[in-house]
């Protein structure tokens, strides 16, 4: 029929492209902001990899592939002679592993969204969606205060405030009445003063709350209120409407604010530094462990690392500042396919993030 | 010519005080209806009885109440901010305006057709099956047959039958709206609101839309506003008049377009008046 021919015009008149001319090929100022606007990223992404890669490569040849499953973090002997092996110098007995570090970045950012995720979309909902106009303004300024607090100080409560609380007080209970079984065996053991994987992970959900909820939150009222009044037209119960439309609608945008805050959470240095006990050479064996991360042992260790002659200990630093920025891109990568897989379903958006 | 009129005896005349009975075929009955937002008056003391199985125009300037009378009928405008109704509209006697009525009820039985086409975020497929699952109306195994019938009712079949799982987004304007019919039809309403349905398509799509109206017709009732005069010439079979949020007249279309009684509804047909 006619529609039908109506909508392969549309198609074609789309591919020849009339409206998307080629930015590069015109020589106008515009052109040239927009082109360098567009390389400058990818140039200053490739320039940081370049640079640490080859602050990087002494400790690459000498910890080799056992960096990424060994548990080792011993800096070696710095007042005796140095050593050489495989054309590196590096002080007498060194050896390095990244692994605790890994897990505990990976672990503390995994345990951070599985509490911030469902918080944050809840309360994007609810300050979208149920407060009256004034309130909602007034959550609204909150979160973006949240969002705005610098890291220290919430590193600061969770070390002074949170954790001890938390120990006291809620720990134990979980610790003594956790069955000992798979999984629920984490729960279990020493509860410790407070500083540890969890309260740490807590205090990581926290922060990224404001950057998943305030997205989440434009994403719903970014939604048609023609597409939900539809909807409600058609007899579907307010929480039909929020799962079958309002969700759907915004989920390829609440994975990309979700990976954006896991990446705030995989890279957060000050916090955790100050509330995860900086424990090095150990994975965390239950929730309330003792442990590091990448970045904050970065922060931490840097000081001691600059007094090793060989400077085998900062290029270490380094090493481990690759695998961190590797894990971040590779969460962005995952992002987007999980994004495209969402959208390609049935979604109208998603496509740019 | 488009279509029989079907017949309908009795003209639906702007009932006055004195014979409030309601109508033997009257599907939707509106007695002393008055809505507001806060402390404007919107509607003003509104009587009628709209026929069963028939395409009923509502036409009218600008700002005349319309789509506020509309979407009151199936209580759309409730979560709207200092929204009020007096008087009482009714669907066969159930009265639809009380704290009582069950609203999900009353809209599978009263559905609407927006002004852009609206689809849900879900395929073609679920977008015509969303309400008979939300109201339960048919096993599974009859979902199938379900998104048959009501494509084909609406002509999108053969288009889409190979992309039933695909998304609605990426078909035309027209063939979204068609899409969004299909939906509403699939919960077999008995009253059809429509909020000027064709005025973001083009004409081909419009005329789909109007035949399937009136093929459609007498199993459903239609209430189409619109602003276009010629729309409802040709589609409807009664015609009523708002203005300044009164009923103005009301009457077969042929009778309003023809002979108009007031002089309002003379300029309004006339073109005189937006
Ligand atoms: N949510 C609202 N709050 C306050 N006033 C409203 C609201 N919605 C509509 N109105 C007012 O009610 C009156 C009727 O509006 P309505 O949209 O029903 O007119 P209409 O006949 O559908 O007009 P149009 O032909 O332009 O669609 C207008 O004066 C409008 O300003
Ligand atoms: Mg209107």
């Amino acid at each position: 029929m006619s529609i039908v021919e109506t909508s392969a015009d549309d198609a074609k008149n789309d591919a020849t492209g009339r409206f998307h001319p080629n930015l590069l090929g015109r020589r106008t100022p515009i052109a040239i902001i927009s082109a360098i606007a567009t390389t400058v990223p990818a140039i200053a992404v490739i320039a940081v990899l370049l640079v640490l890669l080859s602050k990087a490569l002494p400790a690459i040849k000498y910890n080799g592939v056992h960096f990424l499953t060994s548990t080792a973090w011993n800096p070696g002997n710095f007042y005796a002679n140095p050593v050489v092996t495989n054309g590196v110098e590096h002080p007498i007995l060194a050896k390095y592993g990244v692994w605790p570090l890994l897990a505990g970045t990976l672990e503390s950012s995994i345990i951070a969204l599985i509490f911030a995720l469902p918080l944050s979309v809840g309360a994007a909902f609810i300050v979208a969606k149920k407060l009256p106009p004034r309130l909602r303004s007034i959550a609204s300024t909150f979160l973006e205060l949240l969002a705005g607090i610098p890291s220290v100080i919430f590193g600061l409560w969770g070390a002074l405030t949170l954790g001890p609380i938390l120990s006291k007080h809620i720990y134990p209970f979980f610790a003594h009445h956790a069955p000992n079984i798979i999984f629920f065996r984490l729960f279990r053991g020493n509860t410790g003063n407070g500083e540890g994987l969890l309260t740490s992970a807590l205090v990581l959900g926290i922060m990224v709350i404001p950057i998943i909820a305030s997205t989440t939150r434009d994403l719903i009222t970014a939604v048609p209120r023609l597409t939900e009044e539809g909807a409600a037209a058609l007899g579907f119960t307010e929480w039909e409407i929020t799962r079958k439309v309002t969700f759907p609608w915004i989920s390829a945008g609440v994975i990309g604010a979700t990976v954006l805050g896991f990446a705030r959470a995989l890279g957060e240095t000050m916090a955790v530094a100050m509330v995860s006990g900086a424990v090095l050479g150990t994975v965390p064996h239950t929730i309330y462990s003792t442990y590091s991360t990448i970045a904050a042992a970065i922060v931490t260790q840097l000081d001691s690392a600059l007094t090793d002659a060989t400077g085998l200990a900062v290029e270490t630093l380094a090493e481990a500042a690759l695998i961190l920025m590797a894990v971040t891109l590779l969460a962005n990568v995952a992002a987007r396919y999980l994004v495209k897989r969402v959208s390609s379903t049935s979604l109208p958006i998603g496509k740019g993030l | 010519m488009l279509h029989d009129t079907p017949s309908f005896d009795g003209d639906v005349k702007k009932l006055d005080e004195g014979s409030l009975t309601q109508s033997e075929n009257a599907v939707l009955s509106v007695r002393h209806l008055e809505i507001g937002f806060h402390a404007k008056k919107v509607i003003r003391d509104i009587n009628l009885d709209m026929p069963r199985g028939h395409v009923v125009a509502l036409i009218g300037p600008t700002g005349s109440g319309k789509t506020t009378f509309l979407r009151s009928v199936n209580r759309l405008n409730d979560k709207i901010s200092g929204f009020w109704t007096k008087g009482s509209i009714s669907l066969q006697g159930e009265e639809l305006l009380s704290k009582d009525t069950d609203l999900l009820e009353l809209r599978r039985k009263v559905g609407m057709l927006f002004q852009r086409p609206n689809p849900f975020p879900m395929s073609i497929k679920e977008n015509v099956l969303a309400g008979v699952k939300a109201h339960r109306l048919a096993p599974k195994s009859q979902h199938d047959e379900i998104v048959r019938e009501n494509l084909e009712k609406v002509g999108l079949w053969k288009a889409v039958q190979d992309r039933l799982n695909d998304s609605p987004f990426r078909l035309s304007g027209g063939q979204q709206q068609l899409l969004c019919l299909a939906r509403s039809l699939a919960v077999q309403p008995e009253v059809l609101l429509l909020d000027e349905p064709t005025s973001a398509l083009d004409p081909i799509s419009v005329e789909a839309v109007e035949n399937l109206l009136r093929k459609l017709v007498p199993e459903i009732t239609f209430i189409v506003v619109t602003h276009s005069l010629a729309q409802a010439r040709r589609i409807s079979d009664h015609t009523m008049f708002f203005y300044d949020g009164k009923l103005m007249e009301s009457g077969e279309t042929e009778n309003i377009f023809t002979d108009p009684q007031m002089p309002e509804t003379q300029y309004y047909i006339s073109g005189r008046m937006g």
